[in-house]
C-alpha cells in the first residue's frame, strides 16, 4: 500500500526531459504548493502506517497471572486450545483487533471476602465501632431491623403435632464471612451480570459489586436452610454448621451455572439473643460448675484408687474382671501394684518368710539336739527342762512357793495381786532374745 | 494508474461503513431478535455475527441474557393453621424468550415490577398451603423447607415463563422470621427451657460426680478383696513350706513336742506373771529335802 503511494511522486525527480520542461514552466508559488502537498501526503502516509500498525498491535493483549482470558469472535466464545479449551492462560496473546475479536479477562485467582452481618441484631455504626455503647435490648426483636435465624426445637418429647405444633423453635444471631472466587470463567462471563468496564473502573471492583446481591441471596438462603436443621445448642457449638452452609451455597451456585466457587465459609460469631442472655449465662456457669464437680470427683476417685493400688488401679481392676486376661499379664499387674493392696501383699509375704524361717530354725535346732538326745535322752530332757524352768521362774514378777501338806486336805490361799501398773511394767516387757532358743 | 491507492482506501471505508449498517453481533451474554417494520422476523439463539437490512427496514432488539437477582420485600404472611410468619424471598431470573419479553414487559424495570407482584402472590399462596411445623420442627424429618421452595419455584415459573419470556432459574427464602410480638413469647419460652436445662445440668453433674466417687470406692473394695485373697494364698503357701521343715521332726515326735512346749512356756511366762507353786515340785523340793544320791541309781 505504501509503495503505491510513493510511486506517483517519484516522477517529480528530474531524470526525465519532459518533466524537467514542466518544472521549468511552474512558477515558484506552484512549486511551494506542490511541496506543501507533498509533505502533507508524507505525513498522512506516516499517520496511516502508524494507525494500521496500531490497529494490528491492539490485537496484542496480556493476560495477568491471576486471570484467564476468553476470546470472543463476533461475540461468540472461541475454542483456543487444541483440546477444546476456551480459556487462555496468563501471558501475551494476539487476536484480531476489534470489532472482530475481543478478549475478556476474568480474574479467576482473585479471592474476595464478603462479610455477612444480616443475621445479627441491629447496631448503629457507632455501636459497631464501640460495642460497649450498646444499650440494653428491648423485650422483642424487630424483624425489619434485627437479623436472626430460627433453629429447630430441642427435643422430640416436647413436640405437639398438629397445625400449630412443632413450633418449639429458638432464635440465634450469627455473623459470617464468605470467601469466593470464580472457578469457571466461561460460565461466569456468560451468566453473571457484571457491568461493562468503563475507563477508570477495575473489573474486580465492578464484579464484587455486581456479584454481591446474588451471592448474598444464595448464602442467606443456605444459612436459613441449614439453621432450621440445627437445635440451638448444636448451632452454638457450631460444629459442622459452616461446612453445611458452604455445601448448600455451593450447590445453589452450581445449580444456576454461575461459575462461582465458595472457597471458605467462616462463622465468625454465633450467639443467643441478648434478651435471654441471663438464662443462658446461668446455664453456662452451671455447666462449668457441674464440670468442676465432676473433675473434683474424678480427682478424689483417682486419689482413692492410687492409695488403694497405685497408678494402674483401673487397668488392674478391669483385667481382674476379665476372665480372658492371660496369667502372665495378671502376674505382671500384680507385681506393679502399689498402695494398700501392696501393703497387704507385703504383710503376707513377710508372714510367709517368717513362718518358713521359723520352721527352718526349729528343724535345725531339733536336728542339732537329736544325736545328743538319742545318746542320753533323760539327761538332755531334764537339762532342757530345768534350764527353761529357771528362765521362766526368773522372769516371773511375783512368786509364791507353798508348803505341801500330807493327805488330800484342801487349803485355801488368797493372794492380793498387785494391780499397780507401774509395777507391772517394771517386769520384762520385751522378750529377752537371749532366752529364746531360736 | 495514478493514485490507485486512494480509491481503494475509499472503497474499503465505504465497505466497512455499509457492513456496519447491515451486520451486527450478538454477544455471548445477549439474546436478540430482528423486527422488519415492527414485525418479528427471526430470533438469534446463538451468539455470533448476523446480517440484516439496514435501518429503518429491519431493527435489532438485544437483551442481556445474564442472571438477574430480584429480592422481594420482607413480608408477613400466614401459614396453614394461621400462624404468622415473616419471610423474604429472592428470585434469580433471566430473559429466556426475548420476543415475549419485548412484547409483555420490555424493560428490566417492568419485569421486576411483574416479579414483585408474582412473588408476593406465590409466596402467600404456597405458604398458606404449609403448616408452620414444616418450616421449623423439632423433628428434622418433618422440615419441608426445600419442598416449600420447590413449590414456590414451580408456581412462579409457570406464571412467568410462557407469559413474559422470563426464566426463573432459582428461588429461595433468604429470611425466615417471626413478628415482633411473637418474639417476646419465644424469648419467654427460651428462658424457661434454658432454666430447666440449667437445673438438669446441675443435677446430672452431681449424679455423675457421685457415681465417679462410688465407682472408685467399689473398685477399691474389689481390689482390696483381691489383694486379701492373694495374701491369704501367700500365707498358706508359707505355712505349706514351713510344714516341709516340720516333717523332719517326725524322727522323734515326742521330743519335738517337748521342745515346742518349752518354747511355748518361755513365751507365755515372759511378762506380768504371778506364779504359785507347791514346794514339792522340782526344784523347790531341794529347799526341804536334801538329795540322796543313793536313790539315783536305777
Amino acid at each position: 500500500m505504501t509503495e503505491e503511494h510513493t510511486c506517483p511522486y517519484q516522477h517529480h525527480q528530474p531524470d526525465d526531459a519532459q518533466d524537467a520542461l514542466e518544472l521549468d514552466k511552474m512558477d515558484t508559488a506552484d512549486k511551494s504548493l506542490a511541496d506543501a502537498l507533498r509533505i502533507s501526503f508524507i505525513i498522512l502516509k506516516v499517520i496511516m502506517v502508524v494507525v494500521v500498525i496500531a490497529f494490528f498491535a491492539s490485537g496484542f493483549q496480556t493476560i495477568g497471572p491471576d486471570e484467564q482470558g476468553l476470546v470472543l469472535r463476533f461475540g461468540k466464545i472461541q475454542t483456543v486450545g487444541s483440546n477444546g479449551d476456551v480459556t487462555l492462560d496468563p501471558g501475551l496473546t494476539w487476536v484480531f483487533p476489534y470489532p472482530i475479536d475481543e478478549i475478556i479477562k476474568v480474574p479467576v485467582e482473585n479471592r474476595i471476602n464478603l462479610p455477612v452481618n444480616s443475621f445479627w441484631y441491629y447496631m448503629t455504626p457507632q455501636q459497631v465501632l464501640n460495642p460497649k455503647s450498646l444499650r440494653p435490648p428491648g423485650q422483642t426483636l424487630n424483624p425489619i431491623k434485627d437479623g436472626y435465624s430460627l433453629t429447630r426445637g430441642e427435643s422430640l418429647a416436647d413436640l405437639v403435632d398438629g397445625a400449630a405444633g412443632g413450633n418449639d423453635y429458638n432464635i440465634v444471631h450469627s455473623r459470617w464471612q464468605i470467601t469466593y472466587k470464580i472457578k469457571d470463567a466461561q460460565l461466569f462471563f456468560s451468566n453473571v451480570f457484571v457491568r461493562t468496564v468503563k475507563p477508570g473502573d477495575q473489573f474486580v471492583d465492578l464484579m464484587e459489586k455486581d456479584v454481591r446481591p446474588l451471592l448474598m441471596c444464595c448464602f442467606e438462603e443456605a444459612v436459613v436452610t441449614a439453621m432450621v436443621q440445627y437445635s440451638i445448642d448444636e448451632a452454638l457449638e457450631s460444629k459442622g454448621l459452616a461446612e453445611d452452609v458452604k455445601q448448600l451455597v455451593q450447590a445453589k451456585l452450581d445449580s444456576i451455572d454461575c461459575g462461582l466457587s465458595v472457597q471458605n465459609v467462616a462463622l465468625n460469631e454465633i450467639t443467643w439473643p441478648r434478651q435471654v442472655a441471663e438464662a443462658f449465662d446461668a446455664f453456662i456457669s452451671a455447666s462449668q460448675e457441674a464440670k468442676s464437680k465432676v473433675n473434683e470427683a474424678q480427682t478424689q476417685a483417682d486419689v482413692t484408687l492410687t492409695r488403694t493400688a497405685g497408678g494402674g488401679a483401673r487397668e488392674f481392676s478391669s483385667a481382674l474382671k476379665d476372665p480372658a486376661t492371660p496369667e502372665a499379664k495378671m502376674d505382671a499387674l500384680w507385681a506393679r501394684l502399689a498402695g494398700n493392696a501392696q501393703e497387704i501383699l507385703a504383710g503376707a509375704n513377710a508372714y510367709r518368710t517368717t513362718v518358713v524361717a521359723g520352721a527352718e530354725a526349729t528343724a535345725d535346732y531339733f536336728n542339732r539336739l537329736l544325736p545328743e538326745y538319742r545318746k542320753y535322752p533323760d539327761l538332755v530332757v531334764k537339762n532342757l527342762y530345768f534350764d527353761t524352768v529357771q528362765d521362766v521362774i526368773d522372769g516371773v514378777d511375783e512368786k509364791f512357793i507353798m508348803q505341801g501338806e500330807a493327805g488330800d486336805q484342801t487349803r485355801e490361799l488368797r493372794i492380793l495381786l498387785n494391780r499397780d501398773p507401774t509395777l507391772q511394767r517394771s517386769g520384762p516387757t520385751t522378750p529377752n532374745p537371749a532366752n529364746a532358743p531360736y | 494508474m495514478k493514485n490507485v491507492g486512494i480509491p481503494i482506501l475509499v472503497l474499503i471505508i465505504i465497505l466497512i461503513l455499509s457492513l456496519m449498517l447491515v451486520a451486527f453481533q450478538v454477544r455471548e451474554t445477549e439474546v436478540a431478535f430482528v423486527t422488519r417494520l415492527g414485525k418479528h422476523v427471526r430470533t438469534m439463539e446463538d451468539p455470533g455475527l448476523y446480517f440484516k437490512w439496514p435501518m429503518p427496514i429491519e431493527k435489532v432488539h438485544k437483551y442481556d441474557a445474564r442472571l438477574h437477582v430480584y429480592e422481594a420485600d420482607m413480608g408477613e404472611t400466614t401459614t396453614k393453621g394461621a400462624v404468622p410468619i415473616i419471610i423474604k424471598t429472592y428470585a434469580v431470573w433471566k430473559v429466556a424468550d426475548p420476543v415475549s419479553f419485548y412484547r409483555s414487559v420490555g424493560t428490566v424495570l417492568q419485569a421486576e415490577a411483574k416479579l414483585y407482584s408474582q412473588i408476593q402472590d406465590t409466596q402467600n399462596r404456597i405458604v398458606s398451603q404449609h403448616t408452620f411445623s414444616e418450616f421449623v420442627n423439632s423433628d428434622k424429618s418433618k422440615i419441608a423447607l426445600a419442598q416449600i421452595q420447590a413449590d414456590m419455584l414451580a408456581d412462579l415459573k409457570s406464571s412467568m415463563e410462557t407469559e413474559y419470556g422470563i426464566e426463573v432459574r432459582t428461588l429461595g427464602i433468604k429470611r425466615l422470621q417471626i413478628n415482633e410480638k411473637v418474639s417476646a413469647n419465644v424469648f419467654n419460652r427460651m428462658k424457661t427451657a434454658r432454666n430447666r436445662k440449667t437445673e438438669a445440668t446441675i443435677t446430672s453433674g452431681q449424679a455423675e460426680a457421685t457415681k465417679i466417687v462410688t465407682d472408685a470406692a467399689s473398685i477399691r473394695k474389689e481390689l482390696l478383696a483381691a489383694a486379701n485373697g492373694r495374701a491369704m494364698a501367700i500365707r498358706g503357701q508359707g505355712d505349706a513350706e514351713a510344714a516341709q521343715f516340720y516333717k523332719m521332726l517326725d524322727a522323734e515326735p515326742k521330743f519335738a513336742i517337748f521342745l515346742k512346749n518349752l518354747e511355748a512356756l518361755k513365751v507365755m511366762m515372759q511378762q506380768r506373771t504371778t506364779l504359785v507353786l507347791p514346794m514339792d515340785a522340782a526344784p523347790f523340793d531341794l529347799l526341804v529335802n536334801a538329795p540322796d544320791p543313793n536313790d539315783w541309781s536305777e
